[in-house]
């Protein structure tokens, strides 16, 4: 019997193979000249190589609607092709039978570049010195004027000045006059490369301190001398360092950049090295452990575990008291009102709800009388923000609605000299006059005005807003400062800096006290393994310093990353950052000094709060939303556990003998 | 005697094959970020399970639309929100984890899958942006391609293919026009203004230069479906409160039939026999005979805000999603089709709005 099955079984599968369906079309191999039209002839054979025809046929560009997908446009109307760019293309083509079963195949079609007419090279630096590398760009451009990427050149010098490796990279050997050829498909661009023969036969190395902890930048002046001890001027220098951790299980790391400015991250013996070609000199140096750290003691808590808690501002009110505002998330569209005069007990005093799930944004007035929340969620789909009367915190009403542009839902929202900063939809923000605060007035309108734009958060800060633009980065813009002749009504952006990641969240603007300069602190917000709203969630990304004492030319020089922890909301007071790490609760970093490389590894953590709470809405799961430096107290809100109150604790006699050395 | 005894066993049949029957169905929370696999017995509809769904925890991308595909392997999901544009996904039915996805315009919302063509066709609501023409995205649900987007007016919305899957209607919101879309050229076919004439009014609105973009409908479509048999097909005029019957023949307005506040969403009895439509701005259910063209009842939901509607092919029953207020759950209504009564509710996520039938097993 088994065997009656088991030959039933195989006969089964055989049929069932026999009658599986392919795609053949003359797509297969097929060959196109930019701007042929091509209709393709598709049928569908079955196991037998029996053939039938497809009742309804469509055939697209595998890249989508993306304007990539330009590359191969497709008329369904008519079923043909239109080759538009070069390269390998994917095309799907989709058969339907009568019986409404679907076969579908991806076919590649090349669509062939035309023929190559100039090879062009540059040099990337003034002079090249013998016994350097030569840094070269080359562009590739063919008879339609297509720019040709990842070309494989072949390489020749004219002499043996120029050293060619099998990876194409070009040394500088000895001096002389050299042609650099590039050649590709029969076409050979030229580079006539005169190589001047190292001048330099001894190098100064300076660094401008001796007593260096970890992340604190040094700075290497470097002179060159030729034979007879004069200077030589222009040469590039080239900086590498070697160390060894104090710590023997550990590594020494820093970073080095071209400018001779060098951080250890890692207590232990360092070796700085300048070169010029093949003369060197190096330069020892031993650093410290940075010995920040200071006891962070918790003071209070505000707990809210019925509902996730979002963001939080703490003012003084009228009376002189403090006081606070916490958002709620994904829940009833209730906002809390507390009394912080002491830390140590904080009192829930007053609340509003509205018609919201989330209130993910809650602000104060510089004068503590006006309170702006956010809505997302509302059930008539309006959102907007609401604007509260907390002259009496104990009993805050509301004084008016402002939905005008603004249903999409706004996440985030400022208030800064009577004019209200809200987010639409996530694309731009309006500008609210509130002089009136029963009737709030638009003013003002700032997008980027791309195709895609994006925003996520925006605050102010002397008449500067800075709005945190996802993938386009932050824009600084004038509302009022008067440095681009902007004004509420009239704003203008200034300055901008992308990065890489595009999870641009939030800004902080920082005027760093003991340096002068003036940073932009840019935090990612990105969740790697998506959500559950009821666990522990994974986070990640870090705080990225940019330094825009040049507004036009920033440049990105530090980053915060703590390690399995994704970055949100953050304050900077006195040259020290409160940032809330998620689940990695509060840090509390230094920041003081000139900022270089991973701020996390040079040892500045001061100390940490982790506000889980056993009582919380996901009890012991700390994810810290936000933090503000408040009257000496460090104020904290949790999605699981509210509000907190922590002191960071005076710095405690340094009774330790590895930094004796220092001042 | 026999005739009777006959008749008494077929119905018995009848009733012990509906007693062992179980309906399936998913719903999503649209500010909840999850999504409800229902299962209703006959007498009781229960949450199986709830899937977290989204991207960012601590924000709501708003799950909108939902749909199962004519295999009932997948369902696909639409999230309203994203930086800036929103995305579909696709789960399978088997695991309810997400196979793929893929990012299509501002605010996808209704969608429904082709047998005839494969394609899933979704329109990007672009509910708050700004008063210019939106897109329907073609997708090729296999490989989770977005093909095509196909510009048609401003707030599209209510995605619903006809019987032989070979056009999809969608009707738009602010611009007042329904428009056919060919499914295989992805192509809008022709187009039909919804407003009467004394309805439309201009908006004194600044840089839109089509006509389109300068109304204001009246009539504020929300809904259109096709009826399975007929060339007819019915639009919710949510601004208006009617119901709008087309004929797709001659492509023209036949008939306009006065409903409750606000008709949201409109699906048809596969049968034909009735049309179902959420009173939005009431919290209730009216169920029209098509025939007659006359309200059979009208049901109170357990909440506000009445949203989506799925019809089991068995035309006996109807789920209704009501979104409900600030911090109430979601509730989705189970409304028996043979004496119109309301006979089970079960609560889910908040703002349940998209909801779509699985499958009936026994």
């Amino acid at each position: 019997m088994k065997k009656f099955f088991t030959t039933i079984l195989f006969l089964s599968s055989f049929i069932l193979f026999g009658q599986e369906k392919s795609i053949i079309s003359d797509l297969d191999g097929l060959e196109l000249n930019i701007g042929d039209t091509f209709t393709p002839t598709t049928f569908v054979v079955d196991g037998k190589s029996e053939r039938s025809d497809c009742v309804r046929m469509i055939y697209y560009n595998k890249r989508g609607v993306f304007s990539t997908a330009n590359s191969i446009s497709v008329d369904n109307q008519s079923g043909s092709l239109t080759a538009n760019k070069p390269g390998i293309h994917e095309v799907v083509a989709v058969c339907f039978d009568a019986d409404r079963k679907r076969t579908s195949k991806t076919f590649q079609v090349n669509v062939k570049y035309p023929k190559v007419k100039e090879i062009k090279i540059s040099l990337d630096v003034e002079k090249v010195y013998s016994g350097t590398y030569v840094p070269v760009t080359y562009q590739v451009i063919d008879e339609m004027g297509f720019v040709r990427d990842n070309v494989n050149f072949t390489l020749k010098s004219s002499n043996d000045n120029l050293k060619i490796d099998q990876i194409n990279n070009i040394k500088a050997v000895k001096g002389g006059s050299s042609v650099l050829e590039a050649s590709f498909e029969g076409i050979t661009g030229i580079l006539n490369i005169d190589v001047i023969d190292n001048p330099v036969n001894s190098i100064e190395l300076t660094p401008n301190t001796n007593q260096v902890r970890t992340g604190d930048v040094v700075q290497f002046k470097t002179k060159a001398f030729d034979k007879k001890g004069k200077e030589v001027t222009d040469v590039p220098f080239e900086f590498t360092f070697q160390g060894k951790s104090f710590d023997v299980s550990n590594s020494a790391s820093g970073l080095v950049d071209n400018n001779g400015k060098f951080v250890a991250d890692v207590a232990g013996n360092y070796l700085v090295t300048a070169s010029v070609g093949n003369i060197t000199n190096s330069q020892a140096l031993v650093v410290y452990e940075r010995n920040v750290k200071r006891d962070v003691m918790k003071v209070g808590t505000g707990l809210v575990n019925n509902k996730h808690t979002s963001d939080f501002w703490v003012f003084e009110g009228v009376d002189g008291r403090d006081y606070a505002v916490t958002g709620t998330w994904g829940a009833d569209g209730t906002s809390y009102f507390w009394d912080v005069t002491d830390p140590a007990n904080i009192l829930k005093i007053d609340s509003v709800q509205v018609d919201a799930r989330t209130v993910n944004d809650v602000k104060v007035s510089e004068d503590g009388r006006i309170c702006i929340i956010s809505r997302e969620g509302a059930s008539n789909r309006k959102n907007g923000i609401i604007i509260i009367d907390v002259s009496n915190p104990y009993d805050v009403q509301i004084i008016s609605e402002y939905t005008t542009n603004l249903t999409g839902g706004v996440h985030n929202l400022f208030i800064y000299q009577d004019h209200v900063y809200a987010l639409s939809a996530g694309q731009k923000y309006y500008i609210l006059n509130i002089e009136d605060p029963k009737n709030p007035k638009e003013v003002g309108m700032f997008e980027l005005g791309k195709e895609g734009q994006a925003i996520h958060d925006v605050w102010i800060e002397d008449g500067i807003a800075y709005s945190s633009n996802w993938r386009d980065g932050v824009y600084l813009v004038d509302v009022g400062n008067g440095v681009a002749g902007g004004s509420p009504s009239k704003p203008v952006a200034f300055g901008n800096y992308t990065y890489a990641s595009g999870a641009h969240h939030a800004t902080f603007p920082f005027k760093s006290k003991s340096t002068g300069k003036f940073y932009t602190v840019l935090g990612d917000e990105i969740f790697p393994k998506g959500i559950d709203v009821n666990a522990p969630n994974e986070t990640a990304g870090f705080l990225h310093f940019v330094d825009f004492s040049d507004v036009d030319n920033p440049k990105e020089v530090a980053r915060y990353e703590l390690p399995g922890h994704g970055s949100h909301n953050y304050w900077i007071e006195d040259d020290i950052l409160y940032v809330a790490m998620y689940s990695g609760g509060v840090r509390i970093v230094d920041i003081s000094g000139d900022l270089m490389g991973d701020l996390y590894k040079q040892g500045r953590e001061i100390g940490y709060i982790l506000p889980g709470n056993k009582d919380g809405y996901i009890p012991n799961a700390t994810m810290a939303w936000g933090a503000q430096l408040y009257k000496g107290y460090v104020f904290y809100s949790d999605w699981n556990s509210g509000l907190g109150s922590a002191k960071v604790m005076p710095v405690k006699p340094d009774n330790s003998k590895v930094n004796q050395y220092l001042n | 005697m026999i005739h009777i005894f006959l008749v008494y066993l077929l119905s018995f049949l009848n009733f012990t094959s509906n007693l062992s029957k179980n309906y399936y169905l998913y719903v999503a929370a649209e500010s909840d970020d999850v999504v409800s696999l229902l299962q209703f017995d006959g007498d009781e509809i229960t949450e199986l399970e709830r899937i977290n769904v989204g991207i960012l925890p601590t924000e709501i991308e708003g799950p909108h639309g939902i749909t199962v595909d004519p295999s009932g392997e997948f369902w696909y999901l639409s999230l309203a929100h994203g930086s800036p544009y929103g995305s579909l996904y696709k789960y399978s039915t088997q695991t309810n984890k997400p196979i793929s996805k893929i990012t299509l315009g501002l605010f996808p919302a209704t969608m429904q899958v082709s047998e005839s063509t494969g394609l899933l066709y979704c329109v990007n609501f672009n509910l708050h942006g700004d008063m210019v023409p939106s897109t329907v995205s073609v997708v090729d649900p296999e490989l989770m391609v977005e093909i095509k987007q196909i510009e048609t007016g401003t707030m599209p919305h209510g995605s619903r293919l006809s019987s032989d899957g070979l056009f999809q209607y969608s009707v738009t919101m602010m611009s007042g026009e329904l428009f056919e879309i060919d499914g295989i050229s992805m192509d809008v076919n022709r187009k039909l203004k919804l407003d009467m004439m004394n309805h439309d009014h201009h908006m004194n609105h600044m840089n839109h230069t089509s006509e389109s973009n300068m109304m204001h409908s009246v009539v504020k479509p929300t809904w259109v479906i096709p009826h399975p048999s007929s060339n007819l097909l019915y639009i919710a005029g949510n601004g208006s409160n009617e119901l709008i019957e087309v004929n797709l023949d001659t492509w023209s307005i036949t008939d306009r039939i006065k409903t409750g506040k606000g008709p949201y969403n409109v699906e048809i009895t596969p049968d034909g026999n009735y049309l179902i439509t959420t009173l939005k701005g009431e919290g209730s259910t009216a169920i029209y005979d098509l025939d007659q063209k006359k309200l059979v009842k009208k049901i109170k939901n357990t909440a506000n805000v009445s949203h989506g509607i799925a019809i089991s092919p068995d035309n006996l029953y109807a789920f209704i999603s009501v979104e409900g207020v600030g911090g109430e759950p979601g509730i989705v209504d189970v409304i028996n089709l043979k004496t119109f009564e309301l006979i089970s509710s079960v609560k889910v996520g908040k703002q349940a709005g998209g909801i779509a039938f699985w499958k009936i097993s026994s």
